[in-house]
């Protein structure tokens, strides 16, 4: 194997355990809001410094592999793939722990009710295994399970969307859990940033292995 | 139009066959790489295209090379003519033992010129082309070799480019210079493309990155792939040349 294949693994190795912990991050989030676990939320938060350690790190790693290296066609992308993906990861991890942050700050529980006719909790976990199937993705280097993503994202913005007028009902019905119920709607738009975020990694693996840009396509046109 | 073509040139030395169906139209004023593992036949074809293969025994072609539209390896061909048209600098700085002025002076007096004000003319013109006028303008009458390598072989360039040629081709120019010589041979290539079509064979995968517009990568005498340069070396088609370009293969 040679220098730069070496040195490649070792930044594909960082990046999946930076992945992990932007997911847990995410897991735990979502059994805070489940429990109105504040623990778990400040847990959350607190792993933040470590998603930008690693951030700093995997930019530095790059950085590197390019001045020493000089890597072309398949190694050129992976490094470009990766510095972009790392940028996903830290914007993700920064989502997660807004979300853990919602969590800490609200004073009354969230109704369950309300987390059921939202279907959060059904988004959260959508989020979830978007996050895992791109990381799946990037470990196996296979682009139809990274193409996979670009469908499930649509789930994510049904329940965006429709969530405006659940919530305003709510609010009129519930005048005394206004508080919890908006920041269920900016935890509900926060999550559907993290399926922002997995297409975009999603996009940057296909780019990575099959030098195709998938880049302000239509859903149809990604998924093929 | 295309400034050089080749069409079905299979190259033999003896029975063993150098170079097998290769076809290539390159457009003028662009620089072309070369580029493929030693032995891959990258420096013969180079050398066809101004017969320079010619000189060893036992060597054979077939099909057609083709420069401004004539075959350069039809019946009647002046190979001196086409040389004029088609000059070379070579890997290791090959200047002749003369002053730097006669080095560049030569092609223009063995080509029967004696205009003593347009020989001065063409040398001071060819030696600042080259970008070298300021470092030799109060020696030219000293030794070439007096020169650094990197001097000695833009000094080489400007000796070619003397009898105004359209094709210029190098065989590993920079690969006995060191970097800041490279850079400056680099920088030569790029600015001499707006006027001559460039053939260039390199070992070094970045130097054909930054010089070059189309690049053709061959391997055991086959043309792999010959793609704009970008291309290849972000997107390669074949795998084969993806492997060579990464170093996965050497």
């Amino acid at each position: 194997m040679s220098h730069l294949e070496v040195e490649l693994q070792q930044l594909k190795a960082e990046t999946i355990k930076m992945w992990t912990l932007v997911n847990m991050q995410l897991r735990k989030g979502k059994e805070a809001l489940i429990n109105l676990d504040k623990d778990l939320a400040r847990e959350v938060m607190l792993s933040e410094r470590r998603v930008n350690a690693y951030e700093l790190k995997l930019d530095r790693d790059c950085e590197n592999i390019f001045a020493l290296f000089n890597p072309v066609a398949v190694d050129l992308r992976c490094v470009l793939a990766i510095l972009k993906i790392n940028s996903n990861l830290e914007r993700t991890g920064d989502i997660a722990e807004g979300i853990a942050k919602f969590v800490t700050n609200v004073d009354n529980t969230f109704d369950k009710s309300l987390l059921e006719i939202t279907r959060v909790v059904e988004m959260y976990e959508q989020a979830i295994s978007m996050m895992d199937e791109v990381l799946e993705a990037f470990d196996k280097e296979d682009t139809a399970i990274a193409r996979k993503v670009f469908l499930q994202d649509e789930i994510l913005d049904e329940i965006n969307i429709k969530a405006n007028k659940i919530i305003a009902n709510y609010i009129r019905n519930n005048t005394d859990n206004v508080e919890a119920a908006l920041y269920l709607l900016s935890i509900i738009r926060k999550l559907e940033r993290v399926g922002d975020q997995s297409k975009n990694m999603a996009e940057e693996i296909i780019f990575y292995i099959e030098a195709k840009v998938l880049k302000h396509r239509s859903v149809k046109e990604q998924s093929k | 139009m295309f400034k050089i073509e080749s069409k079905n040139v299979d190259f033999f030395y003896g029975s063993s066959q150098a170079l097998k169906n290769i076809n290539i139209a390159i457009k003028p004023n662009t620089v072309t790489a070369l580029i493929g593992p030693s032995g891959c036949g990258k420096s013969t074809y180079l050398r066809l295209f101004n017969r320079m293969n010619d000189l060893i025994d036992n060597t054979k072609i077939t099909g057609q090379i083709l420069i401004d539209g004539e075959d350069i390896y039809a019946k009647g061909v002046n190979v001196d003519s086409l040389r004029k048209k088609v000059g070379m600098v070579f890997q290791k700085p090959n200047p002749f033992p003369k002053t730097i002025f006669e080095n560049v002076a030569y092609g223009l007096r063995v080509n029967g010129i004696s205009d003593k004000k347009f020989i001065e003319e063409r040398v001071e013109t060819s030696i600042k082309q080259v970008a070298l006028w300021e470092e030799v303008k109060d020696k030219l009458k000293k030794s070439a070799f007096e020169l650094s390598g990197g001097q000695q072989q833009r000094l080489c360039i400007a000796r070619a480019l003397a009898i105004q040629p359209s094709v210029i081709l190098m065989d590993e120019p920079t690969s006995a210079l060191d970097p800041i010589s490279t850079s400056k041979v680099e920088e030569l290539i790029y600015e001499l493309k707006s006027k001559y079509t460039i053939v260039i064979v390199t070992h070094n995968m970045q130097q054909a990155g930054r010089v070059s517009d189309t690049t053709a990568f061959f391997y055991m005498g086959e043309l792999i792939e010959y793609d704009n340069t970008k291309n290849i070396f972000t997107h390669p088609k074949i795998e084969r040349t993806q492997n060579y370009i990464t170093g996965r293969f050497g």
